[in-house]
């Protein structure tokens, strides 16, 4: 009868040691995640007086700047995703060659990831100015004549093309190296054999790349793609260093508006709130189309 | 014969072509840090400068003239290449204050005498003379007149050591169990790092602020330290069950075997042999952390860390872009020097774990 | 040393998965067990639960008496050696084998004598001071085994251990390991699924399928007289020969006869078969006990389809309808490819099996 009771406790222990592993992290998320997202999800939902109302996301849908940010975000998105990606990709494979010096090499590629964001914002905030270090770099090279200048963040007519391409630009030079990390790793720990197989039986570099190293790279690629477009579509921070709010509006960066640059309106944490569900929804929903058609669900299945 | 050289030959040339296109990359690619870092040494005069000079001054030229109010200093401009006429004062303390804010460079009120005792004994119209550069004057300037900038560095120092301390504990607990154990759930917390980034930070640094208040922890490190480590901890749980995913269970079960309880076996065998990869993981986090800014701006008040602070340089400083630089890179060295070391660690710490 | 018992212990993974399905076996004193079974069919498993490493889903695991079910592995005065090793790679060679004794707080001195004896016994006294890196795949192989007989535990458990090394170092590491038990006297349960390294290793077999028992016996027993079509299929290579054939019952005798062969059985044969009423018999034949002999005796005349020189004997494989049936033969007269052979069936050595329950007959 003892023997039993012991024998059924120390199973129950046993069983219960991961859960018991992982609660410490249950209660953190609870108290500092779950409970921040619930009230500003109740926030969304009521008025400011407390009372439920759908009002918030009416404002926030005919906020003037609601469709032009969702447009910039999406562009944004789409190309800088696509640019990070074939750009981390290719040095990945670059430094997966073990050439001599790759190790300094990748470091030196990992210097973006470092740096600070208030670094990078100094870094092309002095650049993009009419008379900053781009401009003067260009003239010693002879691309711009003397009294010649490009205005990149203005001039008379601002250009949305123009900002939303620098804008993709610099966040690719920081973002690349952390995305090239995580496939690197992807890439190193794939069993050699596979790769020299490919070519024993006739590929060249680049059919085993595509027919061999890439399939095999998948459920990296996955977690690497999906990583970055849950922060992609959340990008805000350069922008508005570098231009100031409400001339590239992007869905963040009007949450931070109503937080941060008009807080005294009385609609303005209605208009937070409500920005931050849209932002949520439309994040979660992107990273379960991707899951879903990028087939990380099927594998699951499977398994 | 022939042939091998041929060889040697195409091998060499190869050789060149792959390390001059490697050059190329990384002098692109870190072409603007060099700006940055550049542009911390330029004297602020120079700072201001169209087009500005490519190289930091090691020293500076001066050209001292008789003038109306007493002395015209004159400097050589790099960009006009010509000397610049920049005070025309009698006061021996200007000039030190001019030579050393706008120009960085060192000098003392004697030297400047001594110079003008040299131009009066001269009896010529004009003398030349030259003196070296304070190289780390801006970041010299920078934690002085920065006034919360030691504090802030050592506040910031503190809340990254906290957020390691509170992500790898917790994180690391439940990335032990994901490499080792089966249980409900467990999916869950593999998309968890996800689902916590997917609602944007920013939005709930304001609830926080009062949770926090009510906690009395707003204003404290401790308090951001538990708002850095919401997002920390996700990583932390990947790249730590990555890690103990690449130690052997058998290593840890000979343990038992021999003698020890779990914990034993953790602490003896598991541990020692994760204590590389587990340094990495914090090293990870101190990046973010050290360098996070946003939350940091909303969750401060009196007491900022050290990124608000470059922040508010950079913000603030529209007469001191050369400022802003020097704590931008003061700012940036740690998390390099970390980089350096975390590099060797990539595999271990991305290799297990995957969506 | 000391006994261990397996009483109906069963081990669940979930509900569905059964690695161990009410396995009972009794270890003696001294005795060197193999647990011998294809890969998934429960013999790691089984290791495993009695070094509680394992949680036992149902039943008990008893050592010299003592019930030790629930206790954790350090109580239960056993050690074992990894298939991997799993030595730690942290420690020198000396910090590997101290490791257990250091938790046991024995003098130094006693702790520094042991470590040299069993070091000296596994001809690993050269290596105290190296870490695991700068050893050989066989190094570390012995200091396992080293690390194990270091604590004189009551069972010594393998599992897999020679399945790392290569081919030769295997062979004379299973002979070092036989002798190193005989002169430490230690019960040992030993897990291979190699059957010759259980053949040449074992007191006794014990051969496990699907997670359940099907033969315990002396590496003769399981030779001779495999209790299923699976252990005379498992044991010996190259593996027994089967045929489908069907009883025929004449004036004569009893005939065993397939459209390649016509075999009349001996009077003792017909014997073991006398209870047995079905038509259809699988009838299994060792290689070696099908003989080359004259035209004028064969029972079966083809060609040999390939023809393995082994030095001492030469294996000839040949075609019978859909199967390749492979013997061995003296390397003397040598054969050709191609070559008529003429064969005959040693009687004495037949076995017979039940082709619906696949159980043997007749022994």
């Amino acid at each position: 009868m003892v023997a039993t009771r012991s024998k059924s406790l120390r199973k129950m222990w046993g069983q219960a040691t991961p859960y018991l592993l992982i609660l410490p992290v249950v209660i953190y998320y609870a108290i500092f995640w779950v409970r921040p997202v619930i009230a500003v999800i109740i926030g969304s939902f009521t008025d400011a007086s407390g009372v439920f109302t759908l009002q918030n996301f009416v404002m926030v849908f005919s906020d003037e700047n609601f469709w032009p940010a969702l447009n910039n975000t999406a562009i944004i998105v789409l190309f800088s995703v696509t640019i990070e990606f074939i750009g981390a990709l290719f040095l990945a494979l670059l430094i997966n060659r073990k050439f001599f010096g790759s190790g300094i090499f990748l470091f030196l590629t990992l210097i973006p990831m470092a740096l600070p964001a208030v670094a990078t914002g100094a870094m092309w905030i002095t650049g993009l100015t009419a008379h900053g270090w781009i401009n003067s770099l260009l003239y010693y090279l002879g691309v711009l004549a003397e009294g010649e200048k490009i205005y990149w963040l203005g001039g008379i007519e601002p250009n949305p093309t123009k900002l939303l391409a620098l804008v993709i630009i610099i966040d690719a030079w920081q973002v690349i190296p952390s995305m090239m990390i995580i496939l690197l790793a992807g890439l190193q720990n794939l069993p050699k054999a596979a790769k020299e197989a490919g070519y024993v039986f006739g590929g060249n570099f680049m059919t085993v790349l595509r027919k061999i190293t890439m399939p095999m790279l998948r459920p990296t690629i996955q977690t690497a793609v999906i990583l970055r477009l849950i922060s992609a579509i959340q990008i805000w921070l350069i922008i508005v260093l570098l231009l100031g709010f409400g001339r590239i509006p992007v869905l963040v960066e009007r949450i931070v508006y109503y937080h941060e640059e008009v807080p005294g309106l009385n609609i303005s944490y209605q208009m937070a709130a409500g920005y931050t569900i849209v932002v949520s929804t439309i994040v979660s929903l992107t990273a379960l189309v991707y899951l879903r058609v990028s087939g990380a669900f099927k594998k699951e299945e499977t398994a | 014969m022939n042939r091998k050289v041929n060889k040697k030959i195409i091998k060499a040339a190869k050789d060149t072509v792959f390390y001059l296109f490697l050059t190329t990359l990384i002098a692109g690619m870190l072409l603007p840090v060099y700006f940055i870092v550049s542009l911390s040494f330029l004297s602020t005069r120079e700072a201001y400068r169209y087009p500005l000079p490519l190289v930091p001054a090691l020293k500076t030229d001066f050209e001292l003239t008789y003038g109306e109010n007493g002395y015209i200093l004159s400097v050589w401009d790099r960009t006009d290449k010509e000397y610049q006429t920049v005070l025309d004062t009698n006061e021996v303390e200007k000039m030190e204050v001019y030579i050393k804010a706008r120009l960085g460079t060192k000098i003392t009120q004697e030297e400047i005498r001594a110079e003008i005792a040299r131009l009066e004994n001269s009896g010529q119209e004009s003398i030349f003379f030259t003196k070296p550069r304070s190289l780390l004057y801006n970041y010299d300037t920078f934690f002085k007149v920065t006034r919360d900038a030691v504090p802030a560095l050592i506040r910031s120092i503190e809340i990254a050591a906290l957020t390691i301390l509170i992500s790898l504990s917790i994180g690391g607990l439940a990335g032990y169990a994901f490499a080792r154990y089966i249980f409900k759930g467990k999916d869950a917390l593999r998309f968890s790092v996800l689902f916590v980034r997917m609602f944007p930070g920013v939005a709930i640094a304001l609830p926080m602020v009062f949770i926090l208040a009510k906690a009395n922890l707003y204003d404290e490190p401790l308090g951001l330290s538990l708002i850095y480590s919401v997002g920390a901890i996700g990583l932390t749980i990947w790249i730590t069950a990555s890690i103990f995913m690449g130690i052997p269970k058998s290593l840890e079960e000979a343990a038992q075997v021999f003698g020890g309880s779990k914990l034993q076996a953790f602490m003896r065998v598991t541990l020692p042999l994760a204590l590389p990869g587990l340094a990495a993981s914090a090293m990870y986090t101190f990046l973010g952390a050290w360098n996070e800014t946003v939350a940091a701006i909303i969750l401060t008040q009196f007491k900022p860390t050290f990124s608000v602070v470059v922040y508010q340089t950079l913000l603030g400083a529209q007469g001191n872009v050369n400022l802003a630089a020097a704590g931008g890179i003061a700012m940036a060295l740690p998390a390099l020097i970390f980089t350096f070391f975390l590099r060797r660690y990539i595999n271990q710490m991305w290799g297990g774990v995957t969506v | 040393m000391a006994t261990l018992e397996i009483i109906n212990v069963t081990k669940r993974f979930g509900r569905k998965v059964i690695a161990a399905d009410n396995v009972s076996l009794e270890v003696h004193d001294k005795e060197f067990l193999v647990l011998l079974g294809p890969s998934g069919c429960g013999k790691t498993t089984t290791l495993r639960m009695v070094a509680g490493l394992e949680e036992v889903t149902d039943g008990n695991i008893l050592i010299d008496g003592v019930d030790v079910t629930d206790l954790p592995p350090r109580k239960r005065n056993i050690s074992m050696v990894f298939q991997n090793y799993a030595i730690w790679p942290h420690m020198t060679v000396y910090e590997n084998i101290s490791y257990a004794l250091k938790l046991k707080r024995m003098e130094k001195s006693e702790i520094d004598r042991i470590v040299h004896e069993v070091a000296d016994m596994t001809k690993i006294g050269e290596l105290l001071e190296r870490i695991p890196a700068q050893l050989s795949g066989g190094q570390q192989q012995r200091v396992a085994v080293a690390r194990a007989i270091a604590v004189s535990p009551k069972v010594f458990l393998m599992d897999e251990p020679l399945s790392n090394l290569d081919a030769k170092l295997r062979v004379s590491m299973r002979t070092e390991l036989k002798a190193i038990h005989d002169s430490a006297k230690a019960t040992t349960v030993f897990v291979t699924h190699d059957q010759s390294e259980a053949m040449s290793i074992a007191d006794r077999i014990v051969i496990m399928r699907h997670g359940k028992i099907t033969q315990t016996g002396t590496p003769e027993e399981v030779y001779d007289k495999g209790a299923n079509l699976f252990v005379a299929d498992f044991i010996g290579t190259p593996p027994t020969n089967f045929f489908d054939v069907e009883l025929q019952r004449n004036g004569k005798g009893l005939h065993l006869v397939n459209s390649y062969f016509d075999l009349r059985l001996l009077p003792e044969n017909e014997a073991r078969l006398k209870g047995y009423n079905k038509d259809q018999l699988t009838l299994g034949v060792r290689p070696e006990n099908i003989i080359l002999v004259k035209k004028s005796k064969s029972i079966l005349d083809t060609t040999a389809l390939v023809v393995e020189p082994q030095g001492s004997h030469q294996v000839i494989a040949f075609r019978l309808g859909e199967k390749i049936i492979k013997i061995v033969a003296p390397a003397l007269p040598k054969m050709e490819m191609g070559e008529t052979i003429h064969l005959d069936f040693q009687q004495e050595s037949l076995r017979f099996f039940d082709p619906e329950s696949t159980l043997a007959i007749g022994d």
